[in-house]
């Protein structure tokens, strides 16, 4: 027997030994392996000192600003030093460092409960594994991140983990975005021991938003948290001890907040999920496309998940300066609206008062026909709130060239001003409101209106105990505020400075006005913004380092009207109007509009002005068009088709356009870049995306006031959160939150 | 049924122009003799007449009529002998062949008023449709 073949021979029964280890690997854990110490001498010892990889991106591409140098601490991360400041805990240092720790419990807008333990790491002279998120970094301390140990730890609170969580991936909602999924797979044994019944758990009705499967709760009190400390409600809490732990409402009870759909986003396992998007799609066969929402003038930041043709679920896009990682659930849930309602051909009113769809080109011809028999002051166009700003501008170019400047945005008053800027901007802009120490609200219900600008505020009284004064009718807000009075008369109190809040306002470093644009609508509004700059004036609120003097908007579209100067010439046009266009209006008041006048609708909802019109032609809506937004701290952003247009509607400024050209007056552009650059010239700020402009002239410019106010108390702007515009009107699941929420 | 034109093989390719022009009217020999069969399997004969589905054979080579190069004459032709292939083997159904070959490009709905006129394309294209 030659040496070759004896090689060959002990090789081949070498394989077959190993191939029957591993058919038969035991799953009985053996002494050696758990000892942490053994074990991981055991797997330290075949690979004494392998070479380091080089050192690694923070994630996120996150970075650090270092306020104080004498705070800078180093500690090393997997063996490479880490400068990071005083107090940040170990999870973060590792963050920095490139190394994504694993983690439930752990989030970083929420307070630290450090309850699941999967963020284990071993630090070096700790003599047990240490909870990543709850450990404060000290100086020179030595993290290892992938060592036998932290792994055997992660494997064991996943063991844990699954013990009681339902194997029903295939039908659960969150399958394929689960962090539970991914983690297990990255980080869990391949195999469990557990032989016992899973425990289950009752499921709780958080309302007809949340859908709640609660057997699948691992218990990381992400949701809790969010209640009370984001959203501002002490409705969900945690119930029983050890392995009866459950998260619950303890009485049977609404999630009554805002916010509740972010409690989707940040439930880790699918605990809670959309009720309206349950069982609709599975995650990965949806389109995103980044965009922005225009249901209120905030300007949140979302994706639009899609299939197909229909808008499947909305979902927030992180934005640090408008809405962090949240959005309010009239934006996330808004988009059952999309499909009901929908005008998809141009119709015209017969003599019998029913519409008949007709052609675009039947449907222009007629409106050109009336348009130029109509004398040019009699003609008047009224913008809707979620109209874009290019649409506006071809509005009021159209109407211009026909000899009317009738032109206005609805809910920016009969008698708006677009002539000083800080006057209708939000001046400190959304993030800045977190260095606000006094808060004076004017005729403004945040919660409400703008309800990402209410958590913001929320954040900064619940962080530096900020004062908050509330002049209006009575409200529930979810945060600490005096209720300074319910009209003007406390107003110019605390602008005569007779009112006890005024020392507040002057002791405040930075003291933050805001007024609601809810008094637009008033007669006396001059007045009221008169005495609104006094107070600014004597609180010291407007200085060269601070802006304190805001103003918040209720819709997507008015900071850019007023940018585009969209202001009517005169304030009673309705009454004598002959030929109206309405762009998407509904909450314009038409019972003034003479019978004999011929109304013109351009939108995509059958809703409140339809009843009024005479000729409809079908527009696109938010998700379906390329438009420019501007938010109401000023800042330019734009909205990405996400679906095609229903049925046969077009966009709205190439409406106005093929109108123009039909009309004989044609509009000198054919493309949204042409138009783009028309605007430049009005308004060059609508071209600066994602940038604020802000206002160039403060109320140094304004003159003296010498309206009288009116005395009748401040009137709520928006009656229900759920439904301020065609499309959340249209909604059903609006429909049903305003029905159960509301009633409460 | 008529196999004939199967065995076309790819043929070499040309040389000059007019070793492609003369290919080009090879072409158009072969399917003018084709005219027949098609009108008989296709059960044309109520709805045009011979002459004009030559003169729609050769509008159709004229549309490339400003192509001098010879390599995508001989695709176009390679292109044009596919389509011969197919419907000579009754590879297409009747209204294939009208919808292509006797109405033409813009179908049934011919717009042929005069009112567009006139008119820029960008009403044009308005009236058709949202993305253009």
């Amino acid at each position: 027997m030659g040496l070759g073949l004896l090689t060959s021979r002990t090789l081949k029964s070498s394989r077959i030994l190993h191939s029957q280890y591993s058919r038969f690997r035991p799953i009985v854990t053996k002494p050696k392996l758990q000892s942490p110490d053994a074990s991981s001498a055991a797997a330290a010892a075949p690979q004494p000192e392998t070479t380091p990889s080089p050192p690694k991106k923070p994630v996120g591409g996150a970075r650090i600003h270092f306020t104080n140098p004498d705070d800078v601490i180093e500690v090393f991360v997997d063996g490479f030093p880490v400068k990071i400041p005083k107090g940040m805990t170990v999870l973060q240092a590792c963050e920095i460092a490139g190394v994504d720790i694993p983690r439930f419990c752990y989030h970083s807008r929420l307070s630290i409960a450090g309850n699941c333990r999967m963020c284990l790491v071993e630090v070096e002279k700790s003599p047990k594994p240490v909870a990543s998120c709850a450990m404060p970094a000290l100086p020179g301390m030595k993290i290892k991140t992938d060592t036998p140990l932290a792994k055997k730890a992660r494997e064991g609170v996943m063991e844990f983990l699954l013990m009681n969580h339902p194997l029903d991936c295939p039908i659960c909602d969150q399958g394929g975005e689960c962090d539970l999924q991914d983690q297990s797979m990255a980080f869990g044994s391949d195999r469990g021991r557990f032989t016992e019944m899973k425990r289950s758990v009752v499921d709780k009705n958080l309302g007809p938003l949340v859908k709640t499967v609660m057997t699948r709760c691992i218990q990381c009190t992400r949701c809790v948290r969010f209640a009370t400390e984001v959203a501002g409600v002490q409705d969900l809490g945690m119930l029983g001890r050890g392995s009866g732990e459950e998260i619950g409402t303890y009485v049977e009870k609404l999630m009554t907040s805002e916010l509740s759909g972010n409690v989707i986003d940040i439930c880790p396992v699918g605990a809670l999920t959309s009720k309206p998007f349950a069982f609709k799609a599975r995650n990965w066969e949806l389109k995103g496309t980044e965009t922005i929402d225009v249901t209120d003038a905030v300007g949140s930041n979302i994706r639009i998940d899609s299939r197909g043709p229909e808008v499947m679920r909305i979902l927030p896009r992180l934005n640090e300066d408008i809405n962090e990682e949240w959005i309010s659930d009239k934006t996330r849930f808004c988009y059952d609206g999309l499909k009901r309602q929908r005008l998809n051909d141009p119709m015209i009113r017969g003599a019998d008062g029913r519409f008949k769809a007709v052609s675009w080109r039947d449907a222009l011809a007629v409106v050109a026909e009336v348009a130029l028999h109509v004398k040019p002051e009699e003609i008047v166009g009224i913008a809707g709130q979620l109209s874009d700003a290019e649409s506006m501008m071809a509005l009021k170019d159209l109407l211009n060239r026909m000899g009317s400047n009738n032109v206005w945005c609805e809910g920016t008053g009969t008698n708006p001003s677009a002539d000083l800027r800080y006057r209708y901007l939000m001046n400190s802009s959304i993030a800045g409101l977190e260095k606000a120490d006094v808060f004076l609200l004017v005729g403004t219900q945040p919660r409400y209106e703008a309800a990402m600008i209410n958590a913001r505020i929320r954040k900064t009284v619940r962080a530096s105990n900020a004062k908050v004064g509330y002049i209006g009718p009575p409200a529930d807000f979810n945060y600490d505020y005096q209720h300074l009075g319910v009209g003007p008369k406390t107003l110019l109190e605390i602008a005569e400075g007779r009112h006890s809040f005024c020392s507040a306002i002057l002791n405040a470093k930075n003291p933050a006005i805001i007024v609601g644009s809810g008094l637009f609508e008033r007669e006396d509004k001059d007045a009221i913004f008169y005495a609104a700059e006094t107070i600014a004036k004597n609180g010291n609120v407007i200085r060269p380092d601070w802006n304190g003097f805001n103003v918040l908007l209720l819709s997507a579209a008015q900071a850019a009207a007023l940018d585009l100067g969209l202001v009517p010439e005169s304030s009673s046009s309705i009454e004598s109007a002959k030929f109206l266009y309405i762009m998407g209006a509904d909450d314009v008041n038409l019972d003034k509009v003479p019978a004999d006048a011929f109304v013109v609708y351009q939108g995509h909802h059958g809703d409140r002005s339809v009843y009024r019109a005479n000729v409809i032609l079908p527009s696109a809506a938010y998700s379906e068009k390329e438009g420019t937004y501007e938010n109401t701290e000023g800042r330019t952003q734009q909205t990405l088709p996400a679906v095609p247009t229903v049925g046969d509607a077009r966009d709205d400024w190439k409406i106005i356009r093929a109108l123009s050209e039909v009309s004989r007056i044609c509009l000198p552009y054919d493309t949204l870049l042409s138009l783009r650059s028309r605007m430049r010239t009005v308004a060059p700020n609508l071209l600066h995306v994602d940038e604020i402009e802000p206002a160039t002239f403060g109320p140094s410019l304004s003159i003296d006031c010498t309206q009288e106010i009116n005395l009748t108390p401040f009137k709520a702007a928006v009656e229900n959160f759920y439904m301020t515009n065609s499309v959340t009107r249209a909604s059903k699941i609006m429909a049903q939150c305003s029905a159960m929420l509301l009633k409460e | 049924m008529a196999f004939t034109l199967r065995s076309v093989k790819v043929p070499p390719n040309s040389a000059s122009l007019e070793e492609a022009k003369s290919r080009v009217f090879d072409f158009f020999r072969q399917a003018c003799r084709s005219i027949p069969t098609i009108m008989d399997i296709y059960n044309l004969d109520d709805v045009v007449t011979k002459s004009e589905l030559r003169s729609s054979i050769s509008s159709q080579i004229r549309k490339n009529s400003h192509v001098t190069n010879p390599k995508v004459i001989d695709l176009l032709l390679f292109k044009g002998m596919e389509e011969l292939n197919n419907i000579v083997e009754h590879a297409k159904q009747r209204h294939h062949i009208i919808g292509q070959y006797v109405l033409g490009r813009q179908g049934l709905a011919q717009d042929l008023d005069t009112k567009d006129e006139g008119t820029s394309d960008f009403l044009k294209n308005f009236y058709k449709s949202n993305y253009f």
